[in-house]
C-alpha cells in the first residue's frame, strides 16, 4: 500500500510517499538521493546502512520507512556545517581512516552515537561499541586511532565549553 | 486484526528479524500489525514482587535501564552481549522471545530467575512460566491471534547472585555456541540453591533439573562433579556450524563450572 509520511531528514521537514514495503535505506537512497547510507549485508551485521534515529545508531536497511514517520532522521550528509568537517570526519581525514571508505559513513555516524552518549568512552569501550561495524579492507588500526582522535577532539570541545 | 486475518497476519515488534526474513523471501505476511503503535508497551516498571519488562522495549534500553543494572545485573548483561548495538536499539524484548530461536541469550538467565511473560488475545490474558514458554524451533506456547505482553522477573532470592556466561566461536557480535546462566543461593559459606539454564544446545532453552541435592553442602570439586554428570544427563546437543554435538557437550560443562566456581567466589 502507497502512504504518505513526513519526517525530519538532516534538519530539513520532508514529506514523501512511500511504500509499505519500502525500507528506510530504500527511501533515503532512490528518494533523496542521500548517497552516504549504503547496502552491503542487509541483515544489520556490517553497519554500511548506519544512520540516527531520534540520535540513536540504527541500520537503515531493515527499518520500514512506515514505522519512521514523526522522527528525526540524520545521515552522513547532516554532519558538519556548510563546508566545514564536523570534528569525527576531521579525524578520520587527519588519520586517512579509510581505505575504499564503503564503511565509512556508518563508522563516523556510530562514533557521533557513542559520543553523544557517553563523552569520554575508554579505547576498550570505543572498540566493543564499534564491534558491530564492519570494514572489509580491514582498516581497523586506522578507524581504532581516528576513533580516539574524534574523543579526544570532543574532551577539548567539552574544556572549551 | 491478528484473527481475522489469521495466517496471513503477524504482529510486528523491533522487526529486526521479520523484516529481514520478509526482506529474504523466507517469508511472507500481507499484513503487519505494528505493535509500536501500543503506548507502554515498551515500559520497564518495578513492582512489589520483581521487575516487569514490557514485551515492545529494546534490548538497548534493558541494557541500559538503571532498575535492571541494579536489580537483575545479570539481565542486563546477557542483554549488552547481542548482536551490535545497532540491533540491540531496534530489537524488541517480546519479539526476541516470541522468535524463538534455539540461539537466543536472553532465555537462560531468564529461565534461572524464574520468569513468567504474560499474553493476551482473544480468550483473554494469561501468565506462562517461561521454562513452559519454547515449544520447539520457533514454535511458542503462543495461541494464534495472541501476542506477548511483558516478562515478569520475580526478585532474586536473598543472598544469591547469578551468572551469565556466553561462549562464541564465531565473531563477537554472533550467536552464541552455548550460553550457560547460573543462579546461586550461598548461606553460612554452603550451598543453599543451584539452578542452571542452557541456551544454543538444542531446539529450546533448557532449565536443569533434579540440583537439590546441593543444598546445605560445601562447594567443592566433588559436588561440582555432581552436577556436571547431572547436567549432562539431561542435555542433548545439535550440532551446528558452531559446534558439534561432542564439542558443545564438552565446553557445557566447562562454562558450568566456570559459572558455578565464579558465583562461589574462586
Amino acid at each position: 500500500m502507497k502512504r504518505s509520511i513526513a519526517f525530519t531528514i538532516n534538519g530539513r521537514s520532508e514529506a514523501v510517499t512511500i511504500d509499505d514495503a519500502d525500507t528506510l535505506l530504500e527511501v533515503l537512497r532512490d528518494h533523496f538521493k542521500l548517497w552516504s547510507v549504503r547496502e552491503s549485508c542487509g541483515v544489520g551485521a556490517c553497519g554500511s546502512c548506519t544512520i540516527l534515529l531520534d540520535g540513536r545508531p540504527a541500520s537503515s536497511c531493515f527499518l520500514l520507512a512506515a514505522r519512521v514517520a514523526g522522527r528525526e532522521i540524520t545521515t552522513l550528509e547532516g554532519l558538519g556545517e556548510g563546508d566545514s568537517l564536523h570534528y569525527i570526519q576531521k579525524a578520520f581525514l587527519e588519520q586517512r581512516a579509510w581505505q575504499c571508505a564503503y564503511c565509512t559513513p556508518g563508522f563516523v555516524l556510530s562514533i557521533k552515537a557513542l559520543l553523544d552518549e557517553n563523552a569520554n568512552p575508554s579505547d576498550e569501550e570505543i572498540r566493543e561499541y564499534l564491534s558491530g561495524n564492519l570494514c572489509r579492507c580491514a582498516g581497523y588500526a586506522d578507524i581504532l586511532r581516528a576513533a580516539v582522535v574524534a574523543r579526544d577532539s570532543a574532551r577539548t570541545l567539552a574544556g572549551k565549553r | 486484526m491478528l484473527a481475522k486475518h489469521g495466517d496471513e497476519a503477524r504482529p510486528l515488534g523491533g522487526g529486526t528479524t521479520l523484516v529481514i526474513l520478509m526482506k529474504q523471501r523466507a517469508v511472507h505476511y500481507p499484513y503487519l500489525i505494528d505493535l509500536q503503535k501500543i503506548p507502554g508497551l515498551d515500559e520497564i516498571k518495578k513492582e512489589s514482587d520483581g521487575v516487569r519488562i514490557g514485551a515492545l522495549a529494546t534490548h538497548r534500553s534493558v541494557e541500559l535501564s538503571p532498575l535492571i543494572r541494579q536489580a537483575i545485573p545479570v539481565v542486563a548483561e546477557a542483554f549488552s552481549h547481542i548482536g551490535n548495538v545497532r540491533v540491540r536499539e531496534t530489537a524488541s524484548v517480546g519479539g526476541n522471545l516470541a522468535h524463538a530461536d534455539y540461539r537466543l541469550d536472553p532465555p537462560p538467565p531468564l529461565l534461572v530467575l524464574g520468569a513468567e511473560v504474560s499474553a493476551i488475545g482473544p480468550k483473554g490474558a494469561r501468565r506462562i512460566p517461561l521454562k513452559n514458554f519454547f515449544r520447539g524451533m520457533y514454535e511458542t506456547a503462543l495461541e494464534p491471534g495472541e501476542i506477548l505482553v511483558d516478562v515478569a522477573i520475580p526478585h532474586m532470592p536473598a543472598n544469591s547472585r547469578a551468572v551469565y556466561l556466553r561462549f562464541s566461536t564465531l565473531s563477537a557480535n554472533d550467536w552464541p555456541c552455548l550460553g550457560v546462566a547460573a543462579l546461586m543461593t550461598k548461606e553460612n559459606g554452603r550451598c543453599r540453591e543451584l539452578r542452571l539454564a542452557v541456551g544454543g544446545m538444542a531446539a529450546t532453552p533448557l532449565l536443569i533439573d533434579g540440583l537439590d541435592f546441593v543444598k546445605d553442602q560445601s562447594v567443592d570439586d566433588g559436588l561440582i562433579e555432581k552436577v556436571l554428570t547431572c547436567l549432562d544427563a539431561q542435555i542433548s546437543p545439535s550440532s551446528d556450524l558452531r559446534g558439534s554435538e561432542w564439542y558443545k557437550r564438552r565446553v557445557a560443562k566447562v562454562f558450568v563450572r566456570r559459572a558455578i566456581e565464579r558465583l562461589n567466589g574462586n
